[in-house]
Parts: structure tokens; sequence; C-alpha cells
């Protein structure tokens, strides 16, 4: 038996070594297969020519979505400027009176797009401390991702958002994550019934 | 060189692989109204995986490879599965169904994530496939399942086998000779038995012949024995079988035959259930254990409350409504949400209802709201159809309004209708007693409603993020409204169910 225990750690050591070895060897070899999905976030470059994206906010009674246009910047590609649109919802400043959804400090790991047009959100796991629970501010958080997303890049059908790099059950205990979400308008405060707080560039 | 090293390499790749395959999962068993199967299971990527061959072996499905697209396609009458490699989502029928990991293609052989069984093969399969992971367990269709938990206890005499029963069903001991079989009420049991101590003579504890008993093997010591049922905590039974040798009858009772063992003792431990459309409820608080939900400013806990709620409920609807009540969980302890709505499909509830507190970012925010489950449409087919199913609801204030009802594979969508009628009910009983938020009903994709096989609703009875209702929601005062209206609802609902 504890031969047997050593031969198998032998071999998973000698097998991990030249695995190791042979991924180096192969390294300049080409491209990768697989083309990696996650993008690098986009240079801090003032000269980046900047587009309007609209961004969503819990309304002044915190019942709804209200929507308010951003500056965000222009990124090529379908990817790089999803990541753009989340990385300015997350870390954007409410103009008053509105109030974030989006517990401070959640940071995104990472955005891909698949054939199907679905988006996957990646999100780093403090979200889920940070936030403050209860189903209603759950939806306003999720369904603040999924339609940033949705109304800024109509060529996109679904929005599905991971953690930590797995497909999650839910944020906090709520609303399922385990599919890809489509816009949701119920949550919208509509514009014409309200008026709509200037953007703030 | 580097020729030789991978060669090398791929040599100890294999023997890593051979040697990894002493260490694989432990295998699924398929329970079904047929009996047990076995379905084994590998890890990939520390995933756990099954072949398609073994699911067409176990199911009567067929696969089709197609090589050139890099495909499989899995069929089972007319409806089928598409796979691809390496893609997480598969599509079965024409709706997208996402894994929480590929398929895979290995030693010529397609193999599936878990979840693949639940999500994508129940549909071709057109029943419910129930998951457990921690008793290696895949239940076919609605079958009654309860877990069956088998305890021995050798005394100085007698040997005492104890099986813990949740949620509580009968059982039925029968002797024959050498052995005692115990059938349990169900249609299999979920079971599992713990090694036997030495030396007695109970000689052997097996799953029976079929698929909801159990034997225990008697050695010739044994004589007579003796049982006894109590119900247990939250929805469990026990029943105690109490082996006793011929020795002990000789000594206690020298000059008296003893009697013959009854060759049938008939259990009852459920009491008899009132015929009505609503005899079962389970009421679920939200969160628990290390998931404390919401907490308010001063430090109420939604956790706490819930429970405090649905205990109140469940004495209301035992003294009023004469319907069995059982909670999810009955002190702090953390639930998954899969664990909660299978509690309630496993006590074959006939409703389901979720307690919360909510939270809001502006701490104005205010009153209770009801949640029913929405679904989403995965494929332009299904959205085109949703149109043709508008289907009429009880609205808010009385009268109907016209919604679209949007089917998707869950359990919960067969019921949504049902649901949305409990949820009214709710909502209108909660406005009688309690304040009410602005969007006092919601439809809502919410995760612990989706596998519920039953009308159900989410409460969330007041905002512990306003200070007012915080201190509110922690009176006995608050929280007696909340059951009194609960308790309005579900009249009403069981009125609703019997017309």
């Amino acid at each position: 038996m504890a031969i047997a225990g050593t031969a198998a750690a032998a071999l998973a050591f000698a097998w991990a070594v030249i695995a190791g070895l042979s991924r180096v060897l192969n390294t300049p070899a080409g491209p990768d297969i697989d083309p990696p999905v996650v993008v690098a976030p986009p240079p801090l470059n003032p000269a980046i020519p900047r587009i309007k994206a609209t961004l969503y906010f819990a309304s002044e009674d915190g019942l709804h979505l209200v929507a308010a246009e951003r500056e965000v910047p222009l990124a090529d590609g379908a990817v790089a400027q999803a990541r753009a649109i989340i990385e300015a919802q997350l870390s954007a400043e409410p103009p008053p009176p509105l109030a974030a959804t989006i517990p401070a400090g959640a940071t995104l790991r990472g955005v891909f797009i698949s054939a199907r047009h679905e988006a996957f959100v990646d999100l780093d796991p403090t979200i889920r401390t940070a936030h403050a629970g209860g189903s209603h501010q759950e939806l306003m958080t999720v369904y603040t991702i999924v339609n940033a997303l949705l109304t800024n890049l109509p060529n996109l059908q679904e929005v599905q958002i991971l953690i930590g790099g797995q497909e999650a059950d839910t944020l906090a205990g709520h609303v399922d994550l385990r599919r890809p979400l489509r816009q949701n308008q119920e949550l919208i405060l509509s514009p014409s019934s309200t008026t709509l707080p200037p953007s703030n560039p | 060189m580097t020729r030789v090293l991978l060669r090398a390499a791929g040599v100890c790749f294999v023997l890593a692989i051979a040697l990894m395959a002493t260490a694989q999962p432990a295998s699924l068993t398929v329970l079904s109204r047929d009996g047990r199967k076995p379905l084994p299971v590998i890890a990939v990527n520390n995933q756990e995986y099954v072949a398609v061959d073994d699911i067409n072996t176990v199911f009567g499905t067929t696969a089709r490879e197609d090589r050139l697209a890099g495909g499989l396609t899995i069929t089972l009458r007319s409806r089928s599965i598409v796979l691809t490699a390496d893609q997480n989502v598969v599509s079965v029928g024409g709706r997208l169904v996402s894994l929480p990991s590929p398929p895979v293609r290995r030693d010529g052989r397609w193999h599936v994530p878990l979840d693949f069984l639940p999500r994508a093969l129940a549909l071709v399969l057109d029943t419910r496939l129930d998951l457990r992971r921690a008793p290696r367990l895949l239940i076919v269709g609605d079958l009654r399942a309860p877990r069956v938990v088998a305890r021995v206890d050798a005394g100085t005499t007698n040997v005492a086998v104890t099986f813990e029963v949740t949620p509580n069903t009968q059982a039925q001991v029968t002797a024959q000779p050498g052995r005692l079989v115990v059938q349990f009420e169900a249609d299999v049991i979920d079971l599992a038995l713990p090694s036997l101590p030495p030396q007695t003579f109970l000689l052997g504890l097996a799953p029976g012949d079929t698929a909801n008993s159990v034997v225990l093997t008697t050695g010739p010591r044994y004589a007579t024995h003796r049982v006894a049922t109590t119900p247990a905590d939250a929805g469990s039974g026990r029943v105690t079988i109490d082996l006793l040798p011929a020795t002990t009858a000789e000594t206690t009772a020298p000059t008296v035959t003893p009697p013959a063992a009854p060759p049938e003792a008939r259990l009852v431990i459920p009491p008899p259930a009132p015929a009505s459309g609503l005899r079962t409820v389970v009421i679920d608080p939200g969160h628990g254990g290390d998931e404390l939900g919401t907490q308010g400013a001063k430090g109420t806990l939604e956790k706490e409350i819930t429970l405090s709620v649905a205990r109140r409920l469940r004495t209301l609807i035992e003294s009023r409504l004469g319907a069995k009540v059982f909670l999810t969980r009955d002190d702090d302890r953390t639930l998954s949400l899969d664990e909660r709505s299978a509690f309630a499909n496993n006590h074959q509830a006939d409703v389901f209802l979720s307690l919360h507190a909510n939270s809001a970012v502006r701490p104005a925010l205010k009153g209770a709201e009801v949640y029913f489950l929405t679904v989403e449409r995965a494929d332009a087919e299904a959205r085109k159809r949703a149109g043709d199913n508008a289907t009429t609801l009880p609205a808010l204030g009385g009268g109907s309004r016209e919604i679209d009802l949007i089917l998707w594979e869950t359990a919960q969508a067969r019921y949504l209708e049902q649901s949305a009628a409990l949820a009214g009910f709710v909502e209108q009983a909660l406005a009688g007693r309690v304040e009410m938020s602005p969007r006092a009903i919601q439809q809502a994709s919410l995760r612990v409603l989706v596998g519920a096989n039953m009308p159900a609703a989410l409460v969330e009875i007041g905002y512990l993020s306003n200070a007012e209702q915080e201190a509110q929601l922690a009176t006995g005062a608050y929280q007696d409204q909340v059951a009194q209206a609960l308790l309005d609802a579900l009249i009403k609902f069981r009125e609703f169910l019997e017309h």
C-alpha cells in the first residue's frame, strides 16, 4: 500500500514536472489554440475617444432603476466595450438624487461573449460579502448589470453573471443566476414618468 | 531531446491517468420505480462527469456522434439534446441550457457534467431528475423518496436498530424465517446503513429486494422483536426495532412459552390526513446558520425574524387549518436553496411559502412584498409562442389581469398559474393587516422557487433597512399579524384549489 502510494506520488510528480516542461517548450511555437476570453482592462489614456452609455441607478425612493447617461471609453470590439461599460457601472458615482445599486468595492474579473450573443460577466466574490441582501436589492443589483449591457450593446441577447469565475446559484440568496438573464423593463422607471437627471460627464 | 521528453511525458501521463482512475468518485445510484441502477462517475478537471454511454444504458437514450462538427446528439423518442465538445451550453429541443462545465470527449467516449442530468436530460425524459449529491443519488420522477438513516445499538442482551425517517413515512415490519423485512410506504428509500457491531445475533442489515425496504438478517439466537415508533422533530420519524434473544425470554418467563412474534406489526406514524386540497404546507424560514440574510441598522437579523414568523404560522395552521406543517429548518442552520425546495418536494407539500425580510439602498422604502416565479425564455421560438400564452390571473385589488405565462423546464413552471393565485391571495391578506410596499406583488426569477413542485411564493414581510420596520419586525405583534395574514391567504387558497 505504502509502495503504491509512493509510486503514485512519484509518477504524479514526474508527470507534473514533464507536463510543465513540455508547456515551456511549447510556448514559443505559435499562438494559443483557444483565444483568451478575458480581455485586459483598457489603458487609461485620456486621448481615447469616449462614447455615451446608459447606466442604471436606484431611483430616489429606492424602488426602481433609473437610466442616466455617462461617458465611457470607446473600446475595440464588443468584449472590450462590454468590459468598459460594466467597469463604468461598477465605479460610477450616482447623479443626485439617485443612489448606487451595486455595493461599493465590487470589481470585475472578466467579460466574455459566446457565439450565441450571450455575455458572461464575471464578478469578484467580494460583491457577495458587500451585498446587503433582500430580494428587492438583489434584483436591483443584478438587473443593473444585465440592463446596462443589453441596453448599450443591442447585439447581445442575454447576460449571465458569474462570481469568482464560477457559475453561481445566486448573489445573496434570491435571484437565480444559473442561467443567462434578459433585460428587465419592469424595474426601470419609464422616462415619460420622470425627468431624467442631467448626465454628469 | 524535446521529442524524447514529450514521449516520456506521454507515458507518465497515461500511467498517472491509470493511477488516478483508482481514485475516481463514487458512482451515483439512480433510483426509480424500477429499482436501483449504478451510474459511474469520473472526475475531469475536479468536476464530476458521467459517460454518455452509461446514460444511454440506464435511461434508454441513444447517441449519435457527428465527428465532422465535433458534436453529439442524444435522442429519446422525438426529443433530442445537441452537445458540442468544449461548449458549456447545450441545446434541448431548440432551447439552450447552460452547464457549469462543457462536455468532454475522452478515450473515445463523451462525458457530461452531473448537472447535465437534471438540467438537460430531464427535459428529454420529460420527468423530474432530483440530483442529491451528498448521498450520491439521482431520483427519477416524482418519487416518494424519504431519507432513511439506520443506527444499531448493541445492549447487554438486546440489539436495537433505529431508523430515522425524513420525512415521516409509514413502515411495516414483517417477520420471515431468518430475517425481518422493514418496508416503507415510499417508492424508494434513500438509505444510509452503518457497520454492524460484532458478535450479536443481528447478522446483516442490507437493502431489501424492493427499492423501499431494508432487511435485517437474524441469527439463531434471535427470538422475538418489539417495534416502537416516535415522531421526531421537523417532520422526521423514528422506527426502533428491538431484537430480543431467546435467552432473555427464557430467563424472564422460564415456564411460559414466549409468545410467538407477531407475523406483521403495522406501524402508523403520521396521523391520517384530512381530505382537502391543502393537506401539507411547507414553510421555509429564509437564510439561517452562516447565512445571516439581511441585517437592520440595529442588528436585527433576517434569519431570526423569518424563523420566528414561521413558527407562529405553523402553530396557526396546525390549529386552524388542520393541515400538516413542516419547516425547512426549525433552528439556526445553513441550508442550500435546493435543499429547501427538495424538502418541500419530499414532503409532497401542497404549498411552499418562503419567508424573507427585505433590504433597499434607500432607508425610506418599506412595506411587505410577495413574489412568484418568472421564468426566462431562452430562444426565439419560445418568445414567439409566449404571445399565445396570455393567461388571466388574480390581480391586486381584486379583478384579474393578463400576463404572459412563459414556461421553462423547471418543476415550478407547471404551477405558475396556481402560484400566481397564491401570491395574489397573500398580497390581499397582507394588505389588510400590514403596510405594503408600492411594488406589493412581483414576478421574479427567484432561485428557491424554481425547483418547488407545487404552488409556491416568497414573502418579504418588510424592510429591515427601514428603521421603523426594523423595530416592527422584531415584535411579536407584527409577526403575529403577518402569520395571521398568511393563514387567511392559505384558507382562501384552499377554497381556490377546491373549486
